[in-house]
């Protein structure tokens, strides 16, 4: 009789586990992807509920209590109007992430779907798309933004005033939905054309592969065939670059705000409470320091996160 | 052998040309090529990597490549002929009537798709069953070929089954609707000896129960022997010899055959005895000689070989037993 233990079934067991369940396996030992999850996880949270429970109203002035120094009434002080900067970093942060998040789905939804149909139907879809895709990537993404504010801005806003007028409707007056479709419309048209290329060069790949003959040869149409196994087996890498794609649009929107083409004030903006902490920063560290401090630590969780997630995603590239 | 069998061709392929557009300008593959299938029959189809089987099969479904296209010939299948369908019409074909197995069975599995999933897919494709009517039959069908715990093994991903099972899966899905015409492409070709007997074994145990015809692709004489009905050897894209397989294993008459039969090793050989094989390498693409494609390697070949192709005709005194080679035709005439 031998001592070797045989559990046929307990092997099994831990064979069983999902391509899903081994990667975050993966990204669990990864200790830089783990506290960017947690930030992000933290950041989406504030996002969401922050606003609801910070102690004062993002808006409200106190001028009695002008550019004062961060304390326990006001962890990260006040500006010059005398308004939180904590509440107003907070709401900044669902700002950044309604921005980053409307922003990247739209263009993944664009991306994906371009890329899919170029890299499956081929040419002359193929290389119609890619033209196009060519063509966005040849403008420069700040010259795109500021003639799209420039051009499109003063004529949505003078409709809107119209509309008022007739209407009377006071959804009508809120110009702060303009700068929101301007923003989410021209950071969206210029950050799809990454994720056509990267769907698309998946999806060659992926065409050639033999279980997409072997899907082909059971008679599934080619709507099935895409939604099914190409699709699905595309997934990981864009994952991963729709993670990093989510910092980089909240860098962006802070990038235009604070150029003063994307959120306007009052609406706080990480992007726009910089620039207003610029002109005093000498005097008033603290005003740029807070926004500045979390629009860095946003960035680098979402790029550490994206880079576990690449690594859990293809264990094979990663070593 | 088999009591289903009967002379009604089910799957009848008539000068098949396929070409490939090359840089040089298109290339014949397959170069009218003749088969059929006969209801319950097992057809071998069997030569060396790059003489056209696969090309000839996924050209049937109309699977090629986009640079390979089938320029000749016909294809009919149970009296509609495959080229002419319309794409809707094929598709009903596809895995409906003819079920694929394809070589590598560790890519041919979507993997990120549970194997139950995929079972499942053409029954409610095909069959419009409904996801639960699917599943039954989804486990019935790994029972039927022999994967024990099927009620489990549904929820598995393709990673975690060994390469047998996963051929055994990909078995499953080609026999899910009950096709008529089951097409295996080198179905062993990436599994070990032992697998190899087992999956040969359970298809020939499938062919008995559900009374189907098999086109079975191989480059192994050896391991079809007991599983077909019939050999049809390919070289170069055309059919070199046609005939039933105790009839070839007992009298293969052209040069080829004879080559690949003598080539593969018995237990009467003397130990240390070098293994026989066939000088030269099969004709690139593009580049076939004028004559016999075979010529050039033909231990046997005559001038009249390098002039002019020489047509598959019956022997005299078997009817069934066809071959292409203008010495052997001759021999037999003088004989």
């Amino acid at each position: 009789m031998s001592a070797i233990p045989l559990s046929p079934v307990a092997a099994q067991e831990e064979a069983a586990v999902s391509l899903w369940r081994d990667a975050w396996h993966r990204l669990k030992r990864n200790k830089l992807a783990v506290f960017g999850l947690i930030v992000v996880a933290i950041l989406a949270f504030t996002a969401i509920f922050g606003p609801y429970l910070t102690p004062y109203d993002y808006l409200s002035q106190n001028l009695q209590a002008r550019n004062a120094v961060p304390s326990l009434q006001h962890l990260f002080g006040t500006d010059d109007l005398g308004r939180d900067v904590f509440s107003r970093v907070v709401f900044g942060t669902r700002t950044a992430f309604l921005v980053a998040v409307i922003v990247t789905v739209i263009a993944v939804l664009i991306g994906t779907i371009l890329g899919a149909i170029a890299g499956f139907f081929g040419n002359p879809f193929d290389r119609v798309i890619m033209w196009l895709t060519d063509m966005t990537m040849s403008v420069p993404n700040l010259l795109l933004v500021v003639v799209i504010n420039a051009s499109l801005k003063s004529p949505i806003t003078k409709w809107m005033e119209a509309q008022y007028l007739a209407t009377l409707d006071p959804f009508y007056r809120q110009t702060i939905w303009v700068d929101f479709i301007l923003v989410f419309g021209s950071m969206a048209l210029i950050s799809w054309p990454p994720y056509a290329r990267l769907v698309r060069a998946q999806v060659l790949s992926i065409r050639s592969r033999p279980y997409i003959t072997a899907a082909q040869a059971l008679g599934l149409s080619n709507w099935i065939i895409m939604k099914r196994y190409v699709i699905p087996n595309a997934l990981g890498p864009l994952i991963v670059s729709v993670s990093a794609g989510l910092g980089t649009a909240m860098v962006l929107e802070s990038a235009f705000s604070f150029l003063g083409i994307g959120v306007n004030p009052p609406t706080p903006s990480w992007g726009n409470m910089i620039s207003d902490g610029l002109r005093v920063w000498q005097h008033y560290p603290h005003l740029l320091a807070a926004p500045a401090a979390v629009l860095g630590l946003a960035s680098v969780a979402f790029s550490f996160l994206g880079d576990g997630l690449n690594d859990a995603l293809n264990p094979r590239g990663s070593k | 052998m088999n009591t289903t069998r009967s002379n009604e061709k089910l799957l009848d392929v008539r000068g098949l040309t396929v070409e490939i557009d090359g840089r040089n300008g298109p290339a014949v593959v397959v170069d009218g090529i003749d088969l059929h299938v006969n209801k319950g029959e097992t057809l071998g189809v069997v030569g060396e990597s790059g003489c056209g089987k696969s090309l000839t099969m996924l050209s049937l479904m109309r699977l090629l490549p986009n640079k390979i296209k089938v320029t000749k010939g016909s294809a009919s299948f149970d009296g509609q002929d495959l080229q002419k369908m319309s794409n809707k019409e094929l598709r009903k074909v596809r895995g409906g009537d003819i079920g694929f197995v394809f070589q590598d069975p560790m890519t041919s599995l979507n993997p990120v798709m549970r194997i139950g999933d995929q079972i499942c897919e053409p029954l409610i494709y095909h069959r419009g069953m409904k996801k639960a009517e699917a599943r039954v039959r989804a486990v019935e069908l790994l029972r039927l070929v022999g994967i024990p715990g099927p009620e489990e093994r549904l929820q598995a991903y393709p990673h975690e089954l060994s390469g047998g099972m996963r051929q055994r899966v990909m078995i499953a899905i080609g026999l899910a609707c009950n096709p008529k015409l089951l097409i295996a492409d080198e179905p062993t070709t990436a599994l070990d000896v032992t697998i190899q007997a087992q999956i040969v074994d359970l298809v020939k145990d499938l062919r008995a129960k559900l009374g189907m015809s098999v086109v079975w692709i191989t480059h192994d004489l050896a391991l079809i022997a007991g599983l077909v009905d019939r050999v049809a050897v390919l070289y170069a894209g055309t059919v070199v010899e046609d005939a039933p397989v105790d009839e070839l294993y007992a009298r293969p008459s052209h040069p080829y055959t004879r080559g690949l039969l003598a080539s593969i090793p018995k237990l009467s050989d003397a130990p240390a005895s070098r293994l026989s094989s066939i000088g030269g390498t099969p004709p690139e693409p593009g580049r076939r000689p004028k004559g016999c494609p075979f010529a050039p390697r033909c231990p046997l070949a005559e001038a009249v070989c390098h002039e002019r192709v020489p047509k598959l005709e019956p022997l005299s005194g078997a009817g069934n037993h066809r071959t292409a080679c203008f010495v052997v035709q001759k021999m037999q005439e003088a004989a």
